[in-house]
């Protein structure tokens, strides 16, 4: 058993736990985009970001990702830790505003504003689709290609895989990808159904009276007429 | 080959191998690392091999190749042994003397390296000042190793090390040494090498430990590692060997790039000789441990250099990093613990126990010890590797080793640690170079690459530059090294396009500390650094590319346009005159010039041609095209009068007053007057023209040429008031109650500075204004007999060369305090001085005055040495003991400087015109606005003493803001870039003409004919000449012009399609 400090309460979980997982017991809320109960940890989204040490010697980790060690000192949205997740919020909403579950975030974080030039990205390469089809599927039918700039996820060299049993369990797992939104039943649509096909209202400008969950945005409107 | 299964046979082999080597042998050496292979070392080698057969030399004389000994600029090279002479840019032309002088036990003279600079020849290689300073303890190896021959390797105490340790050391006791010698990981971290051993050698381990040498050199522009697996890769091999015995590891792994091809052919072969030899393999020296090498390629991706990612890439998985803890040495390659160390930390393992590890802990600095190579690259005159004692400072590298800057640019700042490193600026070049000092700095050591870079490197498109790299080389997992290294360059790519806001630059800012801090792996956490480093350090330069919409380094292709328009303070099209006068359409190259410059025959003869500085002929390498002489040419020749410039007839606006007819305020008035504006300009003097008439002799600038150029200015608009001087007979109160709306203050810098001696103000002592303008306006000749300037500017030039026109002067000497390289004066007028027999000595300060009854009759001076270099980049002139000397003179001319005469504007408090602590007015940089409203100011008197083409450039602005003020329009409106925006058909070039590359040089009339008389000394071109120069160019302007090529063809295919 490991004994740790998070936001100055001490716990002690099991050795191997993730300060995630820890945090989480404790009642913490980190938010997450790549992380999933059922798979594997991935660190890439690096939203579940926490300071850890003491003093002037910390860093910053991805919890999703680091295990807990003996007196570790975690904290969870320091002011460091919130300038971070914040500008990483920023990116995500400059990126793919379409994306419910950002958007749900963004508001969460106070973020109304994004400062960078607007794209419309249909996949933030958190790769749940691809360790969704590897371990809970045992498929392997997708994976990530390329670096940097030009990684993506695909079957291998763009042929349609064998592998692939059409599950739709990477569709069901992705934060971002337009396919859930733009579901053209409302009642079916797993978001809660604004029917939107593309988001207008988050472009540039701030948004916080255009939210289709806080104000009924026109897309609401009409259907209620 | 002899294999070797104990220590015993080991040491007997050292014997073996030591007989067989006869180092009195005449040896000749030739580098065939990649550098001197792609200057034509095979070449070399192959016809030295054909010499010594064909002259039946085998007995006599050896040959080794090697792999790189680090002065790459200067390669192909051969090192001749025992001379110890070093033959740079040998050809195969002059390789049989090289041989014939070895054998023969002499030097071929005229091959020896000389010093580009001093010219100083030297025969030992160790005493080349690239040499010198460095201590090459891990790579003079390179050279007396053929690195294809074990024999070699051990015939230079290789496997020593391994002798020792295995003879009477315990992994632990290898441990504790290294430790001891406080060798830190040469791969930039700088983590203790001797703890990261204890922890693994501490690891328990079921399927065995694994040692990897990180070969995985991704940095742009840094090859040391390359050069040491070329070079020497034994000592890589022995390192590896030492380091599994010490922590326990039976297996080993060289990850190399697959781009180095023949590091791995050598690697290959080493690794095979030695495990023929036994010293790799089951039971090495017949003892219980056993260890064997494979090399794994690379396929280049530079985040495999992160060693998570290159474990995984070990594994044949995606080079991706993982979170650590687990460190690899807990868990790496297959989940066994892993011990991965650079190339260089393996190569300095067998050095280290070799020398001792207390004796290794002196070299260096505290916590810093040991050697570090670095490969010097970018602006740079001995580009190579290089390898100095940590705690060295950049100023050595960077100048004593790397030899300066090898043009006329000066050096501004160096890059440290690659793509992840940052910049470190001129002035800090006295910092130390160790792991900490560089982190501190906001940079990082990396695996050594140092990039120098000068004036022609913008700061912006480093960044830019190495942000691309960084976007691309990402692995991409985590978002924000992979978004944001794409959002900076977005941002960086804006600024570098003109398109930058200030607000981008604090989110650049943002985002970059944001980078740094929440990504996982060392890509990530670096990344930042191009971009913070140069903010730190060059935010200046970023501001000036958002507002100015300036880039001063002339590489922003869309802020630069065409270089020589972009260079021209008045933004004259320097690229469209010069395309017409190549059509032969000379008037309208006329018109060209004459729309941006108001003084076209005057700027011909004497400007100073900053477009000609920026000409991208001369930034690739050429010579400049002759703008200048162009101008000159189309001037003399074009009745002026066919350039009729619109003038407003509205008659309603304002009076303005300026004071001071020079070309500043000459060029105000003229383009106030053709606004409309009714413009009074006041002078002190009998006609109009300041310094041009005043100073500026007429060998240079013919009277009759100013006298038409400023006819041609003046109007109806402009009256026209001398001998009418401010502070006497006019004051600014004054004028503003006379009606006048706006004053413009142009009265330039009249005041010679003294030089502050005792005796300055006797008989025969003049300063340089006073002086020339004695003589240009009342033609009252001062100078006589023996005659010294003081002062190395145009000022003194001009004193100098007048003196010696006038009657009665004997010999006339310039006297300046640096060396001839620093004088700000032209280099051509220095050049024409010289040819007309002005003596000009350098290295000279005047300490006194002397004088008999009160009449000059002396200088007593000293002499000076250049000393350490400045915060501008220069030499310090420092003064040498007891070298005082005294030179007798009749005339003395201080031409040390100019202050504009500030006083005759009145106390600041009555005027209310704020002057600076350089007797300057003050103004703001962007609106020319004085402290007082009304009140502007431009020229010299802003700035001190400065170009006409400056003067003539802040008269138009001042034009345009007056224009403003009495519109009553906001004065500071955001620059706009102009680009080269007409078209005009560039002439076909005949091939014959391609090979013209030489630049069209003006004659001079001869120094005979010129020396005694004021006529102009410089000639005009002719037609043929100007025409092929104007030929030269390279038309810049038509990346931005060129209409877009229709492809007919092409238009065709797609209609018929739809």
């Amino acid at each position: 058993m490991i004994t740790l400090k998070i936001n100055g309460l001490e716990t002690t979980v099991e050795e191997g736990t993730t300060i995630l997982e820890a945090a989480k017991f404790l009642g913490f809320p980190i938010p997450t985009l790549c992380h999933m109960e059922g798979l594997r940890s991935y660190g890439a989204c690096r939203l579940c970001i926490v300071e850890i040490g003491e003093g002037t010697k910390t860093k910053i980790v991805s919890s999703c990702t680091y295990p807990v060690e003996e007196g570790l000192h975690v904290r969870t949205s320091s002011s460091r830790v919130m300038r971070a997740r914040k500008m990483i919020i920023e990116l995500l909403l400059a990126s793919s505003p379409q994306s419910k579950t950002i958007q749900d975030i963004a508001s969460e974080f106070n973020v109304k504003q994004q400062r960078f030039r607007q794209e419309h990205e249909d996949c933030i390469l958190c790769g749940l689709c691809v360790r969704m089809c590897e371990e809970q599927m045992v498929a392997k039918a997708i994976g990530f290609r390329g670096r940097g700039e030009n990684r993506s996820i695909g079957t291998p060299f763009d042929k349609q895989s064998e592998k692939c049993r059409l599950c739709g369990g990477c569709m069901y797992v992705c934060p971002v990808c337009s396919l859930r939104c733009t579901y053209t039943e409302p009642d079916k649509a797993i978001c809660g159904g604004c029917g939107n096909h593309y988001v207008p209202c988050i472009e540039k400008e701030q948004f916080d009276d255009l939210m289709c969950y806080m104000e009924p945005c026109v897309e609401c409107e009409i259907s209620n007429d | 080959m002899l294999k070797v299964s104990s220590i015993d046979e080991l040491k007997e082999l050292f014997g073996m191998v030591s007989t067989n080597h006869d180092q009195s042998r005449p040896h000749i050496v030739i580098c065939a690392g990649t550098a001197c292979q792609a200057s034509g070392a095979n070449d070399i080698i192959r016809v030295a091999k054909k010499y010594i057969l064909q002259n039946q030399l085998l007995d006599t004389i050896s040959l080794r190749i090697t792999g790189c000994h680090g002065f790459c600029e200067m390669g192909p090279f051969i090192l001749t042994q025992p001379q110890g002479a070093f033959y740079h840019k040998v050809t195969i032309y002059n390789i049989n003397r090289i041989i014939d002088a070895v054998i023969a036990d002499d030097y071929v003279e005229d091959l020896l390296y000389r010093d580009p600079k001093t010219n100083i020849k030297y025969n030992k290689q160790e005493d080349i000042p690239f040499f010198k300073k460095q201590q090459r303890t891990i790579f003079s190896k390179n050279q007396e190793i053929d690195p294809i021959r074990i024999d070699d390797y051990i015939a230079n105490d290789g496997y020593k090390a391994l002798y020792k340790v295995f003879s009477n050391f315990s992994p632990e006791k290898v441990i504790e040494e290294v430790k001891v010698s406080g060798l830190r990981g040469r791969g930039g971290a700088g983590f203790p090498t001797g703890f990261k051993w204890e922890l693994i050698a501490n690891q328990p381990s079921d399927n065995g430990k694994y040692v990897v040498c990180n070969a995985d050199e991704g940095d742009p522009g840094a090859y040391m590692d390359r050069s040491l697996l070329e070079g020497n890769p034994f000592s890589i091999i022995e390192g590896m060997t030492i380091g599994a015995y010490a922590t326990g590891a039976n297996e080993g792994v060289i990850y190399v790039r697959n781009e180095y091809p023949l590091a791995i052919k050598h690697l290959i072969i080493a690794l095979r000789q030695a495990r023929e030899m036994g010293l790799l393999g089951e039971n090495i020296l017949g003892s219980s441990f056993s260890f064997d090498i494979r090399i794994v390629k690379g396929a280049g991706a530079f985040v495999c250099g992160e060693e998570t990612a290159l474990m995984r890439s070990i594994e044949g998985k995606v080079g991706e990093p993982r979170q650590r803890p687990p460190y690899p040495v807990q868990k790496g390659i297959r989940g066994n613990p892993t011990v991965i160390n650079n190339v260089e930390t393996w190569a300095n393992i067998s050095f280290i126990i070799n020398m001792g590890a207390t004796e290794y802990a002196k070299i260096g600095t505290d916590g810093n010890s040991g050697t570090k190579i670095f490969s010097l690259v970018g602006k740079i005159k001995n580009t190579g590797l290089i390898e100095v004692p940590m705690g060295i400072s950049i100023n050595e590298i960077v100048f004593d080793i790397g030899g300066g800057s090898p043009g006329d640019a000066k050096i501004k700042a160096v890059q440290t640690g690659g793509p992840s490193g940052g910049c470190i600026p001129v002035s800090k070049f006295d910092l130390l170079i160790d792991y900490d000092t560089l982190a501190k700095a906001g940079s990082i050591m990396g695996s050594g690459g140092m990039i120098v870079m000068d004036e022609n490197t913008c700061m912006v498109d480093v960044a830019r530059y190495f942000m691309d790299f960084l976007k691309a080389e990402s692995c991409g997992k985590c978002y924000t090294c992979r978004k944001g290294t794409q959002r900076m360059y977005e941002i960086l790519d804006d600024i570098s396009r003109g398109k930058g806001t200030l607000e981008d630059l604090d989110l650049l800012e943002e985002l970059a500390l944001v980078v740094q801090d929440s990504t996982m792996c060392g890509l990530g956490q670096t990344a930042s650094n191009p971009v913070l480093s140069t903010m730190q350090y060059f935010r200046a330069e970023y501001e000036r590319h958002i507002i100015q919409k300036r880039c001063d380094a002339f590489v922003c292709k869309e802020l630069t346009g065409a270089p020589c328009q972009t260079g021209c303070p008045v933004g004259t099209e320097a690229w469209r005159y010069i395309a017409h006068i190549a059509r032969g359409e000379y008037e309208q190259a006329y018109l060209a010039i004459r729309e941006a410059n108001p003084f076209p025959s005057v700027c011909a003869r004497v400007c100073n041609h900053q477009c000609e500085e920026h000409c991208r002929v001369k930034t690739s390498g050429g010579e400049a095209l002759a703008i200048r002489s162009l101008k000159r040419f189309i001037t003399d020749r074009v009745d002026p009068s066919i350039y009729k410039p619109e003038r407003s007839t509205e008659i309603q606006k304002p009076p303005v007053a300026v004071i001071g007819a020079g070309p500043s305020g000459l060029t105000t008035a003229h383009y106030l007057s053709l606004l409309g504006y009714r413009v009074t300009i006041f002078d002190s003097e009998e006609k109009p023209g300041g310094m041009l008439f005043s100073t500026i002799p007429s060998y240079r600038l013919p009277r009759e040429t100013i006298n038409k150029e400023i006819d041609s200015l003046l109007n109806e608009n402009i009256t026209l008031k001398c001998n009418v001087a401010l502070g006497i007979d006019v004051s600014i109160d004054q004028l503003f109650e006379d009606g006048f709306k706006a004053i413009m203050i142009s009265i330039g810098a009249h005041k010679s500075k003294p030089l502050q001696l005792e005796n300055e103000d006797a008989d025969g002592v003049y300063p340089s204004i006073e002086f020339l303008k004695a003589y240009n306006i009342q033609g009252e000749q001062l100078a006589r007999g023996r005659v010294g300037v003081i002062g190395g500017g145009n000022s003194a030039l001009d004193a100098a060369r007048t003196a010696l026109r006038q009657k009665g002067v004997e010999s006339v000497t310039i006297l300046y305090r640096r060396t001839r390289e620093e004088m700000p004066a032209f280099a051509e007028e220095i050049e024409a001085a010289d040819q007309e027999g002005i003596d000009i000595q350098t290295l000279i300060t005047p300490l006194k005055v002397i004088t008999k009854n009160g009449v000059l009759s002396g200088l007593e001076c000293c002499k000076n040495r250049l000393g350490e270099i400045d915060s501008s980049g220069r030499r310090k002139p420092v003064p040498i003991k007891d070298s005082e000397y005294t030179i007798e003179l009749d005339t003395l001319i201080v031409a040390i400087g100019e202050d504009p005469g500030v006083d005759a504007i009145g106390p600041a408090d009555s005027s209310n015109i704020d002057v600076t602590k350089w007797n300057t007015v003050k103004t703001d940089d962007n609106t020319l606005l004085t402290s007082r409203p009304g009140v502007f100011a431009a020229g010299d008197v802003v700035t001190g003493p400065n170009t006409i083409i400056d003067a003539i450039a802040a008269g138009k602005k001042a034009a345009i803001m007056i224009d403003r003020y009495l519109h009553g329009v906001e004065l500071d409106q955001p620059v706009e870039n102009k680009l080269p925006d007409v078209y005009i058909e560039p002439i076909e070039v005949e091939s014959e003409d391609l090979s013209i590359i030489d630049r069209a040089e003006t004659q001079m009339i001869s120094v005979e004919k010129r020396r005694k008389n004021f006529n102009e000394v410089e000639s005009v071109l002719s037609v043929l000449a100007a025409r092929k120069e104007a030929g030269r160019c390279l038309r810049c302007d038509l990346e931005f012009t060129q209409p877009e090529e229709v492809d007919e063809e092409c238009l065709v295919n797609e209609g018929g399609a739809t």
